[in-house]
């Protein structure tokens, strides 16, 4: 079973759901107004002609992998169609006896999550193919050291695997000696913790693998039980870079879930916070990307304008991090437009400054290009977003799929074409500026400080936000009294670091991966969760 | 030669005095609340205590127990009780003492079913 | 077993003649054990033009043989546990552990079987430092009371609002 090569026809979600319908399957009502999320139920007979149809068409990708727990196990795929009518459809499978059709041979972007559901939910692909260990350390199910008092009632977290996941370790493909380098958890300073398993024959990177289940802290469980305003405070902590992006896109996902939509004000001051919020991570991409090249002028000057936007955004939403600002139902506060107005040019100049004089430093821009290689089809192949898949020249941007301010004022998507890292680091400075523009035009029409209140009843719902790393996404159901009782978080971090590994395979030694890493600008507190 | 690089050699100081002066930028950062006791009563804190999302907050009897160390300044206690709830400006928390961290504020309103 | 006078005198003299040198040249190495990356962000701050901690003799190092401050975040995931101990031990003593942030303070995560939910479950903590995240500004004053150069305030301070407000 290879890959699925798209044919070139016109994709819509309206041409998706029908030969999903086709093969069986049953649209659910949705009364939602706002929603752009569509929910077919799929028998698991047909799973796999629906995989197999959805990876064929043009303009749809694979977003999104998750299972849950209840009388029978349920496998969610949420496809984002991307084409003239951008929105999402939700599949939905009632998996019985442990095991469905193998759906990453189809579509590749599917593979971390089949594992990741695995250790979970138990349930596994057919066919007896290796997974990897994605979420749980090896020790995990242990119990509390003796003398800690006993924690409360744990949420139950699914089905124990009836065998351990398989450890796999990438083959040696080089001939001649290849070894492998374990560096982390622990790296160097100021870095989240992280495993790299590196494999290498000297200098060049063979194969390089990650482990990210030192941080997971999961925080789904802990969501499970509490009202979607108990839970933004830690849904916005998921991966806290992108606190605006993944608190929106759980907001607004328990708004579908209840039938409710923000106030178009309290949309825009969302908004204002979300192009803030990319603006501030593309400053410190910047620097980082000046650390990793061993620039310390072109650091200082990033970091200048890094601190700059930081304090702009304490001045204007009184967080520098902007946590706290979105909230299930609308906002906290809104923006103190007068300081942002006075206060963000210079911010703005001050990278801009930095940023030309780093575009004309000719052993900068060496460095960068041709770096770290991905083209586009690997980031199709693999479901990337954000600016990661957009310097391959993917168009690929959740801001196409909003209603609202978005709609208003439609975003200029920034594209690359070589793929590399100096594509990544342009396509970030054309959004920074562009991340401007909008917000002058979010002020002029107005924010406010402003929230409709959450009905308590029953329903699911999808939500989705641009983060400065690409598309966020939630998935909420909740129960008749509001709470929650699955919530799904995939931060845009949970679907580029899986191409991580291939951009550094490329033609790229030991110094190029810290060059990489800051030029996709991921977390892995955005994988852990 | 300047006088603070003389002046530095003579005595072996080898680093700035910090802080030489208090920092502008200081005054938007959020802060952990300080609370009115003559404003709170039994009902509110235990509102205070219901909207706080971490273990901030905590009511014996009639004092209000407020864990500084695990206030993340998010503001839900003020919302909930604006009376009772100022922002306290404070955000150098330093401390060697993990006790110190938690303080006792009484409740002196009294209780709402008086 | 208590010590005698004198051996306390010369311990709290030899802690000060330590606070003495690390106020002037102090090696600080970071530990993530599980935070959501914003505390992480902070603390490269430390080193922009805006907080330069190299000015105050502190020094960044990512060797644990020359580390003389561990700076942790995060409320210490379980499956972290073993790499904060190994980080710990292959620190040289005398060293101080500075736990900073709400969730390594215990704020965030409460103990459960992925989390320990603070920092002092698994390593012994000399300084907390509160913030969600703490600021380079409170970073900076955590890391001089952990070398005794700068003044608790907390202590002192008591969280009530006269009328006027403010912190009394």
């Amino acid at each position: 079973m290879t890959a699925v090569e798209p044919r070139a026809a016109a994709g819509t979600r309206e041409h998706l759901v029908r030969q999903l319908v086709g093969l069986g399957g049953t649209p659910t009502l949705d009364t939602s107004p706002a929603s752009n999320a569509v929910t077919v139920s799929v028998p698991a007979g047909a799973l796999e002609a629906a995989t197999h149809a959805a990876a064929g068409i043009s303009g749809v990708r694979l977003a999104d992998m998750f299972a849950d727990d209840g009388d029978t196990t349920v496998l969610r795929l949420v496809w984002a169609c991307e084409a003239d009518e951008p929105g999402y459809v939700i599949t939905e499978s009632q998996i019985a006896g442990g095991e469905y059709s193998p759906l990453s041979d189809i579509a590749p972007a599917a593979f971390v999550e089949e594992c990741e559901i695995y250790e979970q939910f138990g349930i596994r692909p057919a066919g007896g193919k290796p997974l990897n260990r994605v979420m749980l350390p090896p020790h995990s199910g242990a119990e509390p050291p003796a003398g800690r008092p006993p924690g409360p009632a744990l949420p139950t977290l699914g089905h124990q695997p009836a065998q351990p996941p398989a450890e796999v370790h990438a083959p040696h493909l080089v001939g001649g000696q290849a070894f492998e380098f374990p560096f982390g958890p622990v790296r160097q300073v100021g870095v989240e913790s992280l495993y790299y398993g590196l494999v290498t024959s000297g200098e060049e990177v063979v194969d390089l693998y990650l482990f990210t289940w030192h941080k997971h802290r999961g925080v789904e469980w802990r969501l499970r039980g509490k009202t979607a305003p108990e839970a933004i405070f830690l849904a916005e902590r998921a991966e806290g870079l992108s606190a605006v992006a993944v608190g929106w896109a759980f907001a607004a996902a328990a708004e579908a879930a209840a039938r409710v939509t923000a106030p178009a004000a309290a949309a825009r001051t969302r908004a204002v916070a979300l192009e803030l919020e990319r603006l501030y991570n593309h400053a410190a991409a910047t620097a980082a990307l000046c650390q990793a090249t061993g620039l310390s002028v072109g650091q200082a000057a990033a970091e200048i304008a890094l601190e700059r936007l930081l304090r702009v955004n304490a001045a204007a939403f009184g967080h520098r991090y902007l946590f706290g600002v979105v909230e299930p139902g609308g906002v906290s506060r809104a923006p103190d437009g007068d300081v942002l107005r006075r206060e963000l040019p210079g911010a703005y100049d001050e990278l801009r400054r930095a940023a030309d004089a780093l575009l004309s430093t000719n052993s900068f821009v060496d460095r960068l290009a041709a770096c770290g290689i991905l083209t586009a089809e690997q980031a199709r192949r693999l479901g990337l977003v954000g600016p990661v898949a957009r310097a391959t020249g993917l168009t690929t941007d959740a801001r196409l799929a909003a209603a609202g301010p978005y709609a208003d004022h439609p975003v200029n998507v920034v594209t690359g074409a070589a793929g590399d890292v100096f594509a990544r680091f342009q396509v970030m400075l054309g959004e920074v500026a562009e991340s401007v523009r909008l917000i002058t035009r979010f002020l002029d029409d107005g924010t406010a400080a402003d929230r409709t209140l959450i009905p308590s009843r029953a329903g699911t719902g999808l939500g989705w936000a641009e983060s400065p790393r690409g598309e966020a996404l939630a998935w909420v159901a909740l129960d008749e009294d509001g709470r929650i009782a699955r919530a799904r978080l995939r931060p845009g971090s949970a679907r580029n670091w899986r191409g991580f590994d291939d951009a550094c395979r490329s033609q790229n030694v030991f110094t190029d991966i810290p060059i990489i890493e800051a030029s996709f600008w991921l977390t892995v507190a955005g994988m852990a969760r | 030669m300047p006088l603070w690089f003389a002046r530095g050699l003579r005595r072996g100081v080898v680093t700035t005095r910090y802080p030489a002066r208090p920092d502008g930028s200081a005054v938007s950062l959020p802060t952990p609340p300080a609370f009115r006791p003559g404003q709170l009563t039994r009902q509110t804190a235990d509102r205070m205590i219901a909207a706080c999302p971490g273990p901030a907050l905590r009511r014996r009897d009639d004092t209000l127990i407020f864990d500084v160390g695990a206030c993340t300044a998010c503001g839900r206690c003020a919302r909930v009780a604006p009376d009772a709830v100022t922002p306290s400006g404070e955000f150098e928390l330093a401390t060697t003492d993990r006790a110190a961290l938690v303080k006792t504020i009484p409740i002196l309103g009294g209780s709402d079913e008086a | 077993m208590k010590p005698e006078p004198d051996e306390a005198e010369a311990a709290q003299r030899l802690r000060d003649q330590i606070a003495a040198q690390f106020g002037r040249s102090l090696h600080i190495r970071t530990l993530d054990t599980g935070s959501c990356a914003v505390c992480e962000q902070e603390i490269r701050l430390l080193s922009a033009p805006h907080y330069d901690l190299h000015r105050l003799g502190f020094f960044f190092t990512p060797a644990p043989r020359h580390a003389d401050l561990l700076l942790v975040t995060g409320p210490m995931v379980r499956a972290f546990e073993l790499a904060a101990r190994k980080a710990y031990e292959a620190m040289p003593g005398p060293k101080v552990v500075v736990a900073t942030g709400a969730c390594a303070l215990g704020g965030v995560y409460r103990a459960d079987r992925f989390v320990h939910g603070e920092v002092e479950a698994v390593l012994p903590v000399d300084v907390w430092i509160p913030g969600c995240p703490p600021s380079p500004l409170a970073l900076l004053h955590g890391l001089g009371v952990a070398v005794s150069r700068l003044a608790e305030k907390v202590p002192d301070l008591t969280f009530v609002a006269d009328g006027d407000g403010g912190a009394a």
